[in-house]
């Protein structure tokens, strides 16, 4: 049964330079316990997607088309049930940028507010239960952690605190957007562990990111985006193993271990995509025919969709 | 070409300076003309110190530098600069590297300006030559960096690097902060300038897939010391400190997740 | 959309000001010392505001008294800022020792409130208003050398001014071309807060009589109608126009002020997308 189904979502923001249609027509569906992740680059829209399914687009964002949640649909839902299924169902790991985490507030307050806001448990049991949050998490002297600010902690670390923020009222639902951003090569692993071990496990993962290795290692189901739509999408394996898409090929082309061969060309700016094919300036394989017209979704055999003339 | 001999960095703080920490160990590299020495290492090992002292933007406490036989530690303020234009960095985070209130055009004009090159009428050819070589179209000369992307801004810092033809390039960790495909741009970009010019690159990155590919020789950093260098496939094949293992089965750790 | 509005509101009544502080000879033209009516007369189709007790028009007064109020809160506010972005891009672009020391210097001389100690100064020097705001201007620029060195600081450390010295600019160059006009933002907040500041302090220093009392100005001119009886007969016309006229300006310099804060202060929250 799906957990969560995206259907027909559009996110337009209104700007000086006109319209930007930052996500365009996105069908996606989550089913309970599956690791799906979203792959795409800086402007893809994949960061709006994730704030849309928390409900969290700023007041400038025009939403059409439905998220539902166990039949609800987050979209038109009023502000008062979102904040209730915000943390409590669905939680968010946030990227961890310098203003993700309060710097004027200790660190275990901030993670046992969640706790208190939604009225789970009384003062003291909340800060009992954030102390074991943060030793499963790896903290080795969760009392002293809990009582120092944002600022004395390393990166890896803050992308721990980030994680407990989101997994302390227990939600069904993790969305993580850039988890391992900025994150030297020896803590990625150490992250991406902790995720699989302690997030993933018998929860529904939203991944966000532009990290092929960090898709490859949690997610089942991958699905590429690019220019606020999406190209191509399967489990993770076949995806990776067998890409149907050009701009998917191109991605994996390069990697640093497969030769560092780059895409020519620039993403599409978002309040100006060319005519047809959103990625036909760049690609490769491009026929008359892609300039022109714009593909859409088709299905390429068993769980696999892609959007491109090449599969007609 | 370039030669560190017994760097060391140490910061004091605090009162009466009693505080220390020791950023760089008694480090001795050298670098062949035209070659690409990889320097590998976590934050806060070091490397960052390391190649800005390479270029004597920050001061060693000991040891010196010798680019092309000549001792940097020993020039004075004047000297030294005069000395900046055959030796550059490009840095790692593209929104703050770029002065926000100057256009790419001022931006790559800078060095002209400052090193009175070229007569002000043939600059501007000069800039639109090196916006087209590093792959910039020429209508983005008149933009703020904050009108264009981090992989552009990365390109305008090369191409202002690049007027001033230099032979020794330091670049701390330059795609550490953007995309996948646009690192591989400014990467393989790097590589066809130093093709075409014969640049000697000093290429600093905590990614050792990275190093791997852009590197002749690599040189390994914990803690402020080189605990390990060698060819290139010699480390990645046949590591042999504990610490450099380490990184290479991480690293062939994330190669096996994407069936590689 | 509210900082736009104080912002223009702020502006066009400063406009307004320095505008008849400029017009005072076409406004007034007998000048503010000539006797040109008689004696605490109120206000009438000659005086719009009335007359003083040596028979002055107040309305002449005060368009000319505005020309050195405005003038001496300027200009020492000026100087103060020129100092004060000078001494602060410096300290904070060298550092070292002499910064060390400097700071500790404006640490001691910080708490010293300045109004006192320009009391102080005045009644053993007797200076001009001239030399009143140039000590005013060197006394505020202490204030401000810690903010503006703290702002010089977060761009000092930045890559593109270690990149302007990579490539070989001059320390010179860096701190004009790069750094100067980084904190220029910060440095026009300070103008209009000091202005504000310094305006207020020598209304103040002159009502209390600091400097030569013939010297029309609204410090003065609120001194003579207090003293003069003005108070205890209740005649409003007297007291209120230079009253009122001062805090007016210092109001709409206030609301300028407010209004440029977003566009420097890194806390100030703005919804942008």
């Amino acid at each position: 049964m799906d957990q969560i189904c995206i259907a027909r979502l559009k996110v337009i923001f209104s700007s000086r330079s006109g319209e930007i249609r930052a996500v365009d027509e996105v069908d996606l569906s989550l089913n309970e316990g599956d690791s799906l992740c979203l792959i795409g680059e800086s402007g893809c829209g994949k960061t709006v997607m994730g704030m849309a399914a928390i409900g969290l687009l700023p007041k400038n964002a025009r939403v059409t088309g439905t998220i539902s949640y166990k039949g609800q649909d987050l979209v038109a839902a009023p502000e008062q049930i979102l904040r209730q299924i915000r943390g409590q169902e669905i939680a968010m790991v946030s990227q961890n940028s310098a203003n993700s985490l309060n710097p004027v507030m200790k660190v275990g307050d901030q993670i046992a507010e969640s706790l208190l806001i939604h009225r789970l448990c009384s003062r003291k049991e909340a800060e009992e239960k954030t102390l074991r949050l943060l030793d499963s998490l790896g903290f080795e002297d969760p009392g002293q952690a809990a009582g120092r600010y944002p600022h004395e902690f390393s990166g890896g670390m803050r992308e721990r605190i980030l994680i407990a923020l989101a997994l302390i009222c227990n939600p069904r639902v993790i969305i993580a957007d850039e988890p391992t951003a900025g994150l030297d090569a020896q803590v990625k692993t150490q992250i991406l562990r902790l995720i699989r071990e302690r997030v993933a496990n018998g929860r529904t993962l939203f991944l966000i990111t532009h990290d092929l290795g960090a898709a490859a290692f949690l997610s089942n189901r991958l699905a590429v985006m690019y220019a606020g739509e999406l190209l191509e999408t399967g489990t993770t394996k076949e995806v990776l193993a067998r890409p149907l898409h050009p701009y998917t090929q191109g991605l994996l082309a390069s990697l640093p271990s497969a030769g560092l061969h780059p895409i020519p060309g620039i993403s599409p700016s978002p309040a100006h995509f060319p005519p047809g094919c959103r990625f036909s300036d760049r690609c490769p394989a491009v026929r008359d025919r892609c300039r022109k017209e714009h593909p859409v979704m088709g299905g390429a055999g068993g769980n696999r969709q892609v959007r491109c003339f090449l599969y007609d | 070409m370039i030669e560190l001999e017994g760097i060391s960095k140490i910061y004091s703080r605090g009162f009466l300076r009693r505080e220390k920490t020791v950023a760089v160990n008694n480090v001795t590299l050298s670098i062949k003309k035209g070659e690409t020495l990889g320097l590998v290492g976590e934050s806060g090992s070091g490397k960052s110190t390391l190649g800005r002292i390479a270029l004597r933007l920050i001061e060693p406490t000991n040891g010196a530098v010798r680019f092309e036989d000549t001792d940097l530690t020993k020039l004075s303020g004047k000297e030294l600069r005069r000395f900046r234009p055959r030796m550059q960095i490009l840095f790692q985070d593209p929104d703050t590297a770029l002065d926000p209130r100057m256009t790419v055009r001022q931006c790559v004009a800078e060095p002209l300006a400052i090193w009175d090159r070229l007569k002000p009428e043939e600059r501007e050819d000069r800039i639109l030559g090196l916006l087209e070589q590093v792959g910039l179209t020429p209508d983005l000369i008149d933009r703020y960096p904050f009108e264009i992307s981090g992989g552009q801004k990365q390109r305008v810092a090369l191409a202002r690097i690049l007027t001033l033809n230099p032979r020794f390039l330091v670049a701390d960790e330059p795609t550490a902060a953007l995309d996948l495909s646009v690192q591989a741009q400014v990467l393989s970009l790097i590589k066809s300038i130093q093709k075409k010019t014969g640049l000697t690159l000093l290429f600093i990155s905590h990614d050792l897939q990275v190093i791997g590919e852009m590197s002749d020789r690599v040189a390994v950093m914990h803690g402020g010391s080189i605990v390990e260098h060698g060819a290139v496939n010699d480390i990645m094949n046949n590591p042999q400190h504990p610490y450099t293992q380490q990184l290479v089965a991480a690293a062939k750790e994330s190669e096996a997740w994407l069936g590689r | 959309m509210s900082r736009k509005i104080l912002f223009w509101i702020g502006i066009v009544v400063l406009c307004i000001y320095i505008g008849v502080a400029l017009a005072a000879p076409l406004i007034a033209p007998e000048g503010p010392t000539a006797i040109t009516g008689k004696p605490l007369q109120p206000p009438d189709s000659r005086h719009p505001f009335g007359t003083n007790q040596v028979g002055q028009d107040i309305l002449a007064q005060l368009v000319f008294g505005a020309r050195i109020t405005l003038l001496y809160g300027f200009c020492s506010a000026l100087l103060a800022v020129t100092i004060s972005t000078s001494i602060g891009i410096v300290l904070g672009y060298y550092g070292g020792i002499v910064d060390e020391i400097a700071c500790r210097i404006i640490d001691v001389v910080m708490p010293i409130p300045m109004f006192v100690l320009l009391i102080v100064l005045t009644t053993f020097f007797s200076p001009g208003i001239i030399q009143v705001s140039l000590l005013m201007g060197l006394m505020g620029s202490i204030y401000g050398i810690r903010i503006m060195r703290a702002q010089v600081l977060s761009v000092a450390r930045t890559s593109f001014v270690e990149g302007a010295r990579a490539i070989g600019a001059s320390d010179l160059r860096i701190m004009s071309r790069h750094i100067l006009p980084n904190v220029m933002p910060l440095v026009m907040v300070k103008f209009v807060s000091s202005s504000q500041q310094l305006l207020l302090m020598g209304v103040g220093l002159s009502f209390i009589g600091m400097w030569d009392t013939t010297t029309v100005d609204w410090g003065t001119m609120i001194q003579n109608a207090y003293s003069q009886g003005g108070l205890a007969l209740g005649l409003w016309w007297w007291i209120l126009p230079p009253g009122l006229a001062v805090i007016g300006v210092s109001l709409a310099l206030a609301m300028i002020g407010y209004s440029f804060e977003d566009k420097f202060n890194p806390r100030v929250e703005v919804n942008r997308i």
